[in-house]
């Protein structure tokens, strides 16, 4: 095992910078690897997509949406854990989110548990599968 | 025996009766014993004093009737109206011939045939029948009956005119044995149906002038108004009663500025002073409205037209007309309540809209406190602490509570239910900060917002969250127009420019669907294209700006959207002007 997959790299996607720039760190303090990108568009032309073992990402950014990149993995043959973050609940059902995903969606403001729990959810499934 | 051989000469008589005396051969006065004639001036001096101080017809011509059979002789007189309209004759002073000759004369109808009387009323004529019993004209008719039932042998109808040469009574002298007038007997009774005449003609005027006036008090009384006239280098008021029940005052009170002045609300005395000086020295017409504080606390709202005239010695007066506009302004007041209610609900409806935006702007802020304050704590437990990224949490935790507390403050302002007040409002400003307010909800509607504002925006007075209301509505209603546009940008652009005649305007452009044909309705109360939305929204912006002396503008683009805009002005409004607006508001 390397140590590169010691500290798996979670990747957020979100327009605030508030988000941007405090969730590195507590990712990191949880022990994992950390990136942040303002838009899916900065994401995809960067060097983090093949890398990136989760990725937290915004539902409604200007310019593509989270599901919309999500689809664009998805087309790519790209199988990435996401877990979706968004600031307002109402936002999670009218940019058609998937069932599931909506449910398991966390609002903002969250606790640093329920993003753990999240994170430990997402990359269980991924090394079950 | 019916006398009509001088027919056009006693037609003259009749209606030049006002210069019958000097018509009068000056021979037969000269005949006159001088007793008579002097008891003939003083009868009509008298007579004419009656009628100056307004005395009551029937008592004038009761006297006149006494006076002539007092002057003549053994005969009784009567004066007999002719109601047209009947045409009927109606006693008016007949007062010493018995009812049972009076009440049926006065039943027959005014015809040429009827009797002596009714026929110089219709033939405009006198009418002398020596004697009923021999002459051939009255056999059989219901007048020679009657005459000879009271044993009336004789009858001389005088027709009296009036000035516009209708005749509008008889004057008749009845005797019991046949007889013909003699000269002086013909010029007595010219002289009673002059006398008569002018008598039954004020009388008629005092009627009519009684009429006219009761129908003023009455229009008055209805509509709420009354009227006055100022003598200005006098100070000398004349009231109508309805101006004095206007004001609670009692009739009897004589009217003063300073009375005036204490009815008047005090808050309306400066503008009040100001009026009456500018009526004093700039003599015109003007209108103007004021309110008063009745005794009981209720207060009157009116409204007053005035119109200045000279007098005959060039002396300045105004006529004015009073109406009371109580009821006028208390339901503009409620409809300007309503409206404020309505912009609130429509402020409400704004919040309902924006509540994503409001939602994102402090969760986000909140997000980050809530992330940086886990991890500070996370930092600060390992051993040895992180103390430098704790130090940047905490930083950060400080910067995103800040963050979210203006996101409030901002919301706080936009929203809250306050009376419009009246400022120094630098429009830029207050546009930058509804912009800042929607900016990330229009950004996630994908909408690409630019402002231009003008560097050198002059201030604007007014109500700036008002103001930021019909921005912030404006801002809306261009991202839900472009909701649907996916062919091409989702162009809002926000513009501030000065205009000529010292205005600002703001225009906010969009690329949407634009107006459609109904451009007329946009600003209807309850119009709206949206399927969520009860379309209050534009109503009331352009109530918010017309409040301002400005006016809301829809219109097409050339290329695709449409560009709503307002402008209003920046000098603030005139004294009368404001006390007004701040009444509609």
């Amino acid at each position: 095992m390397t140590i590169a997959a010691a500290r798996p790299l979670v990747t957020v996607i979100d327009d605030d910078q508030s988000v941007r720039e405090s969730l590195p760190d507590l990712l990191r303090a949880f022990g994992y690897s950390a990136r942040a990108f303002s838009s899916a568009e900065q994401f995809l032309a960067s060097d983090c997509v093949g890398e990136s073992r989760c990725l937290i990402l915004d539902v409604v950014m200007p310019g593509m949406s989270g599901p919309d990149l999500a689809q664009e993995l998805i087309a790519r043959g790209i199988n990435l854990p996401i877990i979706y973050i968004t600031a307002d609940v109402d936002e999670a059902v009218r940019a058609h989110l998937p069932e599931p995903e909506a449910r398991r969606c966390l609002i903002k403001p969250f606790g640093d548990t329920a993003l753990l729990d999240a994170l430990k959810r997402e990359l269980q499934n991924e090394s079950g599968e | 025996m019916l006398d009509l051989t001088s027919t056009s000469e006693q037609k003259t008589l009749g209606r030049s009766r006002r210069e019958y005396r000097m018509e009068k051969p000056p021979a037969q006065r000269r005949k006159q014993q001088p007793g008579p004639a002097a008891l003939q001036v003083a009868g009509i001096n008298g007579l004419l004093q009656m009628i100056a101080a307004g005395r009551e017809l029937p008592d004038v011509l009761g006297v006149l009737c006494r006076f002539v059979e007092a002057m003549a002789g053994v005969c009784h007189c009567g004066v007999y109206l002719i109601d047209w309209s009947g045409p009927k004759l109606r006693n008016a002073a007949a007062t010493s011939l018995p009812a049972t000759f009076n009440d049926p004369l006065c039943g027959l109808p005014v015809r040429c045939e009827g009797g002596p009387c009714a026929s110089a009323a219709c033939l405009g004529t006198q009418v002398i029948v020596e004697d009923v019993e021999t002459d051939p004209l009255w056999q059989g008719s219901a007048f020679r009956a009657l005459a000879a039932l009271h044993q009336i042998r004789s009858c001389w109808s005088t027709p009296i005119w009036s000035a516009a040469g209708e005749v509008v009574a008889v004057f008749a002298v009845v005797q019991h044995q046949p007889a013909r007038p003699t000269a002086p007997q013909q010029a007595l009774m010219g002289l009673a149906a002059h006398v008569a005449g002018i008598a039954i003609e004020r009388a008629q005027h005092a009627l009519a002038l009684k009429r006219t006036h009761a129908y003023l008090a009455q229009a008055q009384r209805l509509s709420v108004a009354g009227s006055f006239c100022w003598r200005v280098a006098t100070d000398e008021f004349v009231w109508s009663e309805q101006l004095y029940h206007i004001f609670g005052f009692n009739q009897a009170e004589r009217v003063t500025l300073e009375l005036m002045a204490s009815r008047v609300h005090p808050e309306d005395v400066p503008l009040f002073n100001d009026a009456m000086e500018r009526a004093r020295n700039t003599p015109g017409d003007f209108e103007y409205e004021h309110r008063l504080l009745m005794p009981d606390g209720s207060v009157k709202y009116l409204y007053l037209a005035v119109h200045a005239i000279f007098d005959q010695y060039n002396q300045l007066e105004y006529i004015g007309a009073v109406q009371d506009v109580t009821q006028r302004r208390l339901s503009e007041e409620a409809l300007s309540k309503a409206r404020s209610e309505l912009a609130h609900v429509a402020r409400m409806m704004g919040l309902g809209a924006l509540t994503a935006s409001i939602a994102h702007e402090v969760n986000q802020p909140l997000s980050g406190i809530v992330t940086n304050a886990s991890t500070c704590l996370r930092m600060l437990a390992t051993n040895p602490p992180n103390v430098d990224i704790a130090r940047e949490t905490a930083r950060r935790t400080l910067r995103d509570a800040n963050r979210a507390s203006e996101v409030v403050t901002r919301l706080r302002a936009l929203f809250a239910r306050k009376a419009p007040t009246t400022e120094t409002v630098a429009l830029n400003d207050a546009t930058r900060e509804v912009i800042a307010l929607s900016l990330s909800g229009l950004q996630r509607r994908r909408v690409i917002l630019q402002p231009i504002l003008a560097e050198d925006l002059p201030p604007v007075m007014g109500d700036r969250v008002q103001l930021q209301q019909v921005i912030l509505n404006l801002l809306l209603n261009a991202a839900d127009a472009m909701s649907g546009i996916e062919d091409r940008p989702r162009q809002l652009l926000v513009r501030t420019e000065r205009e000529a005649g010292n205005r600002v305007r703001l225009s906010v452009q969009d690329s949407g669907i634009g107006l459609g044909a109904e451009t007329a309705q946009l600003f209807e109360p309850f119009y709206t294209t949206k399927s969520e939305g009860m379309g209050i929204g534009l109503s009331v912006s352009r109530f918010i700006i017309e409040s301002h002396r400005g006016d809301l503008t829809a219109r097409q683009n050339e290329g695709p959207g449409a560009t709503f805009s307002f402008s209003i002005p920046c000098e603030p409004p005139s004294p009368t002007a404001a006390v007004r607006q701040m009444r509609v508001l």
